[in-house]
Parts: structure tokens; sequence; C-alpha cells
């Protein structure tokens, strides 16, 4: 390319309003190639799949001990969807070059929590369900704040055993609420009532610091993979 | 040599080496990258947390600690067989190899059934240690009998079920979102299926986390005075066996995994495995709660396990001697420490036992998934008389402490026997109420009459008119050796009500 043929090319966003339209459009296409990149639609559908599944299963007759573990199952796999997302598919060069990353990561797992607290808590609505919203977001963060830490530890793509594994303890500390003796620590808090503070606190402590790691540091990211 | 010379290859062409020695080569290296072997601490420590701790916590009996370990176990490996399973058989899509190992000489079915075989192994030999740990430390605290191997074999059997479920999910759609979407599907199922359960006619039990009667908590008294049925064991390990050759036939079925020659065999593995399963599922439907509380499936069932378990009894060195079962050896003190006052008050009498001796409960299934558990019949019988005693923990409800299970013994059997001995039952005299409320108050029972002595357990506390009450604390204010000689005396017309409360003592 010439300087002549250089004089040619429209000069970039010489008014005002261009320069205005710009960057929020450039914002607009890295959220959306971010969200791509970590299969944020199909996250999405796996959260509207989970309460819907929530819906429909509560529209049958449930015993006590289903009726408490029913949310729970759902509020995992929803957890499970949420950290998922943190796997990035292009590893290095992404984090060398993407400074905006630690908010689109941030930004991603808090949209992605909202929606799913929503969708679940929208999916109780005119039904029992057990426990109420409180539950619903006290179990669905701590559930991602675990999944979260995995993700920091093993993997985004591994960071589903977290909540999974922690699906099966918060149902067994429920069972023992029948079932004697009682497991009554808050770090278990799916078996505590919905307003029960330490819980509240450990869950909120378990996403804050989940939420915090990945997105700073961002998923571990295993070689190989 | 052009393209158009060049012969086609219209299968893979089979390897040299020997089949036995390639696939048992195959399966070793998948069993050194397999994730199942890195899951093993996940699910060990689930097992430890939610099925080991609870187990050791019951009584030392077999039936109990084998019945709680094959649910605890199940639900302990179900997430991370699943996830594991489907993780593996995503593999080749995840690292975009599937192309690369197409043109390899064995067809994709084999190499896929390497991968869920070493899953599957891993997952074993992880729950082989688990059930050894648990089985050795109730072996060491055991008093009698021997380890129940069908609820292990039933929770092994599903092992490979759930691995090919989470593998064959894995396979079919490949994706990130795959094995935590089957493992929560595999849990919901698994854990929340016997909510569908009503009575014991029910195809749910189908599900291996049903160990008997669903909404019976396991129960002290199944499988220790007549054998474990294996009916309902039986069943679940065919639906199991059934399920894992169908899904891992499916597996086979989509392009791309073999030729023709491969898929119509695999078809047939298919409905073979599907029509093994819903026999089972079948067979789960005819089964019905027999009299000792354990599925019979008159199909599967032998008669020969029918007949009692001999054993031979342990017994306390109380006045009268208090006989139970060896396997609850260990409650042997407490029942005989929170009788003996009431012992001291009837031995001799006429009509007296001369053992109290622990017998086997019958079941009735009630309504719904209710179940009825008490003695058939009158508590004293036989010639000479023995007194039949229910101990508290084969009736249903929560595990008890020591001075827990003393004071139900004493509020239950020891009211039951002072009634028996009185003849204190529903058409009893006022002499006779008297009597018994006498008879307790000297051993220290709770003031109650009985409801329905057969169930040994007064569920309604009845106040005794005031005549009668007056003449019980006249008559438990004698010495007891008058109370004895008087009793000694009287008894055979106290029990034939030729008694008035006046003439009482």
């Amino acid at each position: 390319m010439t300087a002549g043929t250089a004089r040619k090319v429209p000069a970039a966003a010489p008014d005002r309003e261009a320069r205005l339209a710009w960057p929020p459009r450039a914002g607009m296409r890295l959220l959306r190639l971010y969200a791509a990149s970590r299969r944020v639609p199909v996250a999405i559908g796996a959260i509207a799949a989970c309460a819907v599944g929530l819906r429909i299963a509560l529209t049958g007759h449930w015993d006590s001990y289903g009726a408490l573990q029913l949310p729970l199952v759902f509020e995992a796999g929803a957890a499970a969807a949420i950290t998922i997302t943190t796997a990035s598919p292009l590893g290095e060069p992404e984090r060398v070059t993407g400074r905006w990353l630690p908010f689109l990561r941030l930004a991603t797992t808090l949209a992605l929590t909202a929606a799913a607290a929503g969708a679940l808590t929208a999916a109780g609505i005119g039904a029992h369900l057990a426990g109420g919203t409180v539950d619903v977001l006290r179990n669905l963060a701590g559930m991602t704040g675990i999944g979260l830490l995995c993700a920091a530890a093993l993997g985004g793509r591994l960071a589903w055993i977290g909540p999974t594994g922690y699906l099966v303890v918060g149902a067994y500390g429920l069972y023992t609420q029948w079932h004697g003796p009682a497991l009554t620590t808050p770090w278990i808090w799916p078996a505590r009532p919905p307003h029960d503070v330490g819980a509240e606190m450990c869950a909120a402590l378990v996403f804050t610091i989940g939420i915090v790691i990945t997105s700073v540091r961002g998923a571990h990211d295993p070689a190989g993979e | 040599m052009t393209a158009v010379q060049a012969p086609a290859a219209a299968r893979p062409t089979p390897v040299k080496r020997g089949p036995l020695r390639a696939t048992a080569r195959l399966l070793r290296l998948e069993l050194r990258r397999n994730a199942m072997l890195w899951m093993l601490p996940v699910a060990i420590g689930l097992f430890w947390f939610t099925a080991y701790r609870k187990a050791v916590a019951i009584p030392p009996l077999w039936n109990l600690r084998a019945a709680s370990m094959q649910i605890g176990a199940l639900l302990a490996f179900v997430c991370p067989v699943v996830g594991a399973a489907a993780w593996m058989g995503s593999r080749e899509s995840r690292r975009h190899t599937t192309d690369l190992v197409t043109i390899t000489a064995r067809p994709r079915w084999v190499r896929q059934l390497a991968t869920w075989a070493a899953t599957t192994c891993w997952a074993t030999v992880g729950y082989l240690g688990c059930v050894a740990a648990l089985y050795g430390v109730t072996a060491q605290q055991a008093a009698w009998g021997g380890p129940l191997w069908w609820p292990a074999a039933v929770a092994a059997a599903s092992l490979p079920a759930l691995s090919a479920l989470g593998f064959a999910a894995g396979t079919l759609i490949p994706s990130r979102f795959t094995p935590p979407v089957a493992t929560v599907a595999a849990f919901f199922v698994l854990a929340l299926s016997t909510q569908l359960i009503v009575g014991s006619q029910s195809y749910w039990q189908i599900s291996p986390v049903v160990t008997g009667p669903w909404d019976m908590t396991p129960d002290a008294g199944v499988g220790t005075f007549y054998p474990y049925l294996p009916d309902l064991p039986i069943a679940q390990v065919m639906f199991l066996t059934g399920l894992t050759i169908a899904v891992l036939g499916a597996v086979a079925l989509p392009g791309g995994s073999g030729g023709g020659w491969l898929r119509r065999p695999a078809a047939a593995v298919t409905m073979a495995g599907l029509v093994a399963a819903g026999t089972a599922v079948a067979l789960a439907g005819t089964g019905t709660m027999d009299a000792h509380g354990m599925i019979a499936i008159p199909a599967l069932h032998d008669a020969a396990n029918d007949r009692p378990l001999r054993y031979t009894p342990v017994c306390s060195h109380t006045a009268i001697p208090v006989c139970l079962n060896p396997a609850y050896a260990s409650y042997l003190p407490t029942a005989a420490t929170a009788l003996a006052p009431v012992l001291s008050e009837v031995a001799g009498l006429p009509g007296a036992p001369v053992r109290i001796s622990q017998a086997a409960a019958t079941y009735r299934q009630g309504i719904g998934n209710s179940v009825g558990i008490g003695l058939p019949g009158p508590p004293i019988s036989g010639t000479p008389p023995v007194f039949r005693l229910l101990l508290p923990s084969q009736l249903p409800g929560p595990t008890m402490t020591t001075s827990e299970l003393a004071a139900a013994v004493r509020s239950s059997a020891g009211f039951a026997l002072v009634a028996s001995v009185i003849g204190d039952n529903a058409g009893a005299t006022r002499a006779q109420q008297a009597v018994t409320a006498a008879l307790s108050m000297s051993a220290g029972l709770p003031q109650s009459s009985p409801a329905a002595p057969t169930r040994q357990r007064p569920n309604a506390t009845v106040p005794l008119p005031a005549p009668v009450q007056s003449a019980a604390r006249r008559f438990a204010a004698l010495p007891a050796s008058a109370r004895h000689s008087w009793l000694m005396q009287h008894l055979a017309a106290l029990r034939a009500g030729r008694i008035a409360l006046a003439q009482l003592p």
C-alpha cells in the first residue's frame, strides 16, 4: 500500500458521533465473542432446562425428603453449568492479550448466577418450593463457589466435580435431619434452615473466594486439554 | 500404482497379534489414562462421609450395616462414576482425535468398550475397597452371623450400569456440559425414583437403592431370624446387567462405530439386554412383603429360605433367664438389667414364664408404604411357659442409646410381662388391674395400662380409677415376700376373676 492509496482510506471515526458509537459496539462484540468461546448460550440453555425440570418436578407429589432434596438437585445442575463456562479454549494467547478478561469473567459468572437464581425462583412460583428464594440463592451461590474453586484447581471443564460432589453431601445433610445425628455445621448449608446466618455466610464466603480467584487468574488450563 | 488401482479396504484389517493379548494391552493403556482413577478419592471421600460413618454408628448387625451400605455406597459412587464415564466417553471429541483414531485397525466400538471397561474397573476397585473396610470393621464388632453378600453384589452390579450410562451419554453427546448433566440426572433418578414406590408390589422396587419394603428403614429384625431373601437382589442384578448390555450395545448402533457386520450383532445384544431388564422389572412388580419383612418374588423364591436360622441363644443369669439371639448379644446386659426388678417380682409364681426369649417379629403390609410390626399371638405361650420378647430395636424408630433402650424395654416388655402373668388383658377385673399396677410400681415401671398386650408397646396411658389406684398403692406397700406369698396362694383365683378389689391385702 502506498501513501497515495493510504490517503484514500477514510479516516477512522472522524466525527464525534462515530467516536462515541465505536467503543460500545466493540465492547458488545468482545462480550459476544467471549460468551461464544465459553459456551455461555449453552449454559443458559442448561440453566433454563434446570428451571423447566424443577417446574415439572414440582407438579408431582413428593414426601418431605423429596420436597427438600428436589431443588438441591436442580441447583447443583445450574451451578455446574455456570462453572463450566470458565473453561477457555484459547489458553495462553488470550491471557497474554486480553486485558479485559478479569472483568469479562466476573461479569459472565455474576450474570449467569443471577439468571440461574431468577430462573429457579421463577420455577417455584405457584408451587411449594422448599426453602423458598433465600434457600435457592444461598445454595446456588455456595455450590457455584465450590465449582469456581474446582475450576481454579482442576480446570474449567472439570469444574462440575465440585457442585455434583457437594450435591451428595448436601442431600445427605438433609437426610440426617430425619435420621440423626443431624449434621448442623454451617458448611453443609443445604441442611440448614433458609435464614441461618452462619450457613449464608459460609456460602457467601465460598462464592466470593471462588469468583475472585477465577476472575483474576481464570480457570486452570491443564496441559493437553 | 494409481489411486484407482489401490484395493479398497472393506473393513479394518485384523491385527496380527493375538486378540486377547491386544485387548489386554488396550485395556492396560486405558487403565493408565482413565479419569476414574483420579475420581476415586472423591468417591471414597463421599462413601466415608455418607455411608461409612453412618454404618459404623448403628449397632453391629450384619443386616443393618449391609442394607445401609448398599444405599450409601450407591449414592456416594453415582456422581463420580457417571461423571468420569461421561468424561471418558467424550474424550475423542474433546481432544479432536475422532478422525485420527477412526483409521486404526480396531473398530470404534472395541476401543470404546475398552475405555468403559477401564472406567468400570477403577470404580469397582474403589467400591470393593470401601466394602472391605466396612465389612472388616463389622466382622470385628458383630457378635454373630456373617457378611451379607447380596447387598454388596447389587451395588457392585450398579457400577457397570452407571458407567455404561455415563459413557453412552459422553459418546453420543460429546459436550463439556454432558458430564454434569448426566451426573445430576443419574443422581436425580437414583435418589428420587423411590418416591414412586407405593406398597410392596411396585415395579420401582427394581431401583438398586431399594433393600426392602420402602419407607421402612433398614430394620434390625430382618435377616436375623430368617435368611436374607435374595429374591429382590437377584431381580435387581438381572435388571442392572440387562441395562448395561443394552446401553453398551446401543453405543455401537450409530454410524461410525463399525460396519453393518458390527451393528447387527450390536442390535441383537441391545435387544437381549432390554429383554433381560424388562423381565427383571416385571419380576420386581410381582414381589410382596413376606411375614419376615423382606420382598419375596414368587418366580425367584426358594422355599428353603422360609426356614428359620438355627442359633444358640445367649442368656442372662437373672431370676428368669433372658435369652436373646446371639446377634443381639450386646443388648443382653441392658435388657437383663432393665427387666431384673420385674423378673424378681414374678419369678416362681404359678403361670410365670420360665424363660424370656427373644422372638422374630412378623410384618404386615399396611396402607401405602406403612408396615405393621409385632408379635403374632399372646406374649406367653408354650409348656413350660415362655415369654416372647421383642426388643425395641426390632421395631421401627430411631437408634436408641443404652438408657433409652433400657427405659423402652422396661415400659414395653416389663409391663407386658406383668400383665401377662396377672392376666390383665382387655376384660381384666379391677383387682387384676390393681395387682398389675402394684407390681409395676414395685418394679419401677411406668404406671400405664397396655392398649394391646401382643404389641408389647403401650401407646396410651389409661388412668386407673381412684379405688384401683388406692388398692394398688396398698398392695405395693407390702413387703416383697408378703406380696409374693399372697400371689402364690391367690394368683389362680385372681387370674380367673374370682378376687374382688376389696379382698386385696
